[in-house]
């Protein structure tokens, strides 16, 4: 049985992992409001590790910027302009 | 790119990182993380943020980041307001001859569907009382005013996607009336910085600007506890005024993004005459 602590480090690799083939994917992708889903996907793996890495202040702050408001005002700025990246 | 192509290419990158962390996790560079220990600041900002027994050293509340970020470093963050106020103000500027005003109201109903505007009734209020916790509780538990500020702002986004812009304008969110709680907000802010000098200074004692409890040769301060709960001095009005000028802050760039393009290049290319 492992301990808490390696526990809490493994979720932490495994949400560090998830977040970094989101962040791929949302560079790779043509379809911008595709990508800024996935954003908003490694966003939410980074609030789960600000907060288990005991840092509840940046957590409450990253969750409404990062997964609320930075994804409403990109998809704003998509509204604008195309919605598929050209080559 | 192929399919194919995408998966090497993120499944090589996900092994360099993996691999990156383990080298570091079993001590590569020299180190292990996470250290075993608490580094000195830490344990001096741990050690004064809420002490009884040393009063004149402490900032006596119980929330240590909110204690360093208005007490112990409020400059830094006075700054950071600042530069959040001239982004907003940057953009505001750029749009200003743009009528926000919702003009007429559309024929027909607007926005999204009955059930996603009835759920969206019960989660604005919801989200606004979750808001004002964490910034009226900023100085006890984690939180604050840029963390409550912000929580607030998601409500008039919901409403301006949800309902229409017609609808916000007409609820009273208008781009003036922001401006107007954003500079009341700021106000605030510099008011309750220079609270204990003023108050201080008319009778004729000594004190420092930002300052909250009394320090060493500056004997003023704020009271840390009304009536037996704690209110952190300073730190709750600054958490409360910087909650109003962050909201509405961010309102206002979504009512000046939620204008439609084809109005705002037209007052941007200018008429006739080139300006």
């Amino acid at each position: 049985m492992p301990s808490y602590e390696t526990f809490v480090m493994g979720v932490l690799a495994i949400l560090g992992l998830v977040s970094m083939v989101a962040a791929i994917l949302a560079i790779l992708e043509r379809d911008l409001v595709k990508a800024v889903i996935f954003s908003a996907i490694q966003s939410t793996a980074y609030a789960f590790m600000y907060y288990l890495l005991m840092a509840p202040d940046i957590a409450l702050v990253y969750i409404p910027v990062a997964i609320g408001l930075y994804p409403a005002v990109v998809l704003f700025l998509i509204k604008k302009t195309e919605r598929y990246e050209g080559d | 790119m192929g399919r194919w192509q995408k998966v090497v290419i993120t499944a090589s990158m996900v092994a360099f990182v993996a691999l990156l962390a383990l080298a570091l996790s079993a001590g590569g560079l020299g180190f292990t993380l996470p250290a075993g220990r608490v580094r000195d600041v830490a344990r001096w900002y741990l050690f004064t943020t809420f002490n009884p027994d040393l009063e004149l050293f402490s900032a006596m509340a119980p929330e240590g980041v909110t204690s360093i970020v208005w007490d112990y470093r409020g400059l830094d963050t006075l700054f950071e307001t600042a530069v959040f106020f001239l982004a907003i103000i940057g953009s505001v500027a750029i749009m200003r001859d743009i009528k926000t005003g919702g003009g007429s109201k559309p024929k027909g109903s607007t926005g999204l569907s009955p059930i996603v505007k009835t759920v969206t009734r019960i989660t604005v209020g919801i989200i606004l009382a979750v808001a004002a916790s964490i910034a009226l509780h900023g100085h006890l538990t984690p939180g604050g005013g840029f963390q409550g500020g912000a929580t607030a702002a998601v409500a008039p986004l919901l409403i301006l996607v949800i309902f229409s812009r017609y609808y916000i304008e007409r609820l009273g969110v208008s781009k003036n009336a922001m401006l107007a709680i954003r500079s009341l907000g700021l106000v605030g802010i510099a008011v309750t910085a220079f609270i204990v000098l003023a108050v201080t200074s008319l009778q004729g004692g000594v004190a420092y600007v930002f300052q909250n409890q009394p320090k060493p040769y500056a004997p003023a301060g704020m009271p840390y506890e009304v009536g037996g709960s704690l209110t952190g001095g300073t730190l709750l009005l600054f958490n409360i005024f910087e909650m109003f000028a962050v909201s509405a802050g961010f309102t206002i760039i979504f009512l000046l993004l939620a204008i439609p393009e084809s109005e705002v290049l037209g007052v941007l290319r200018g008429g006739e005459d080139g300006h």
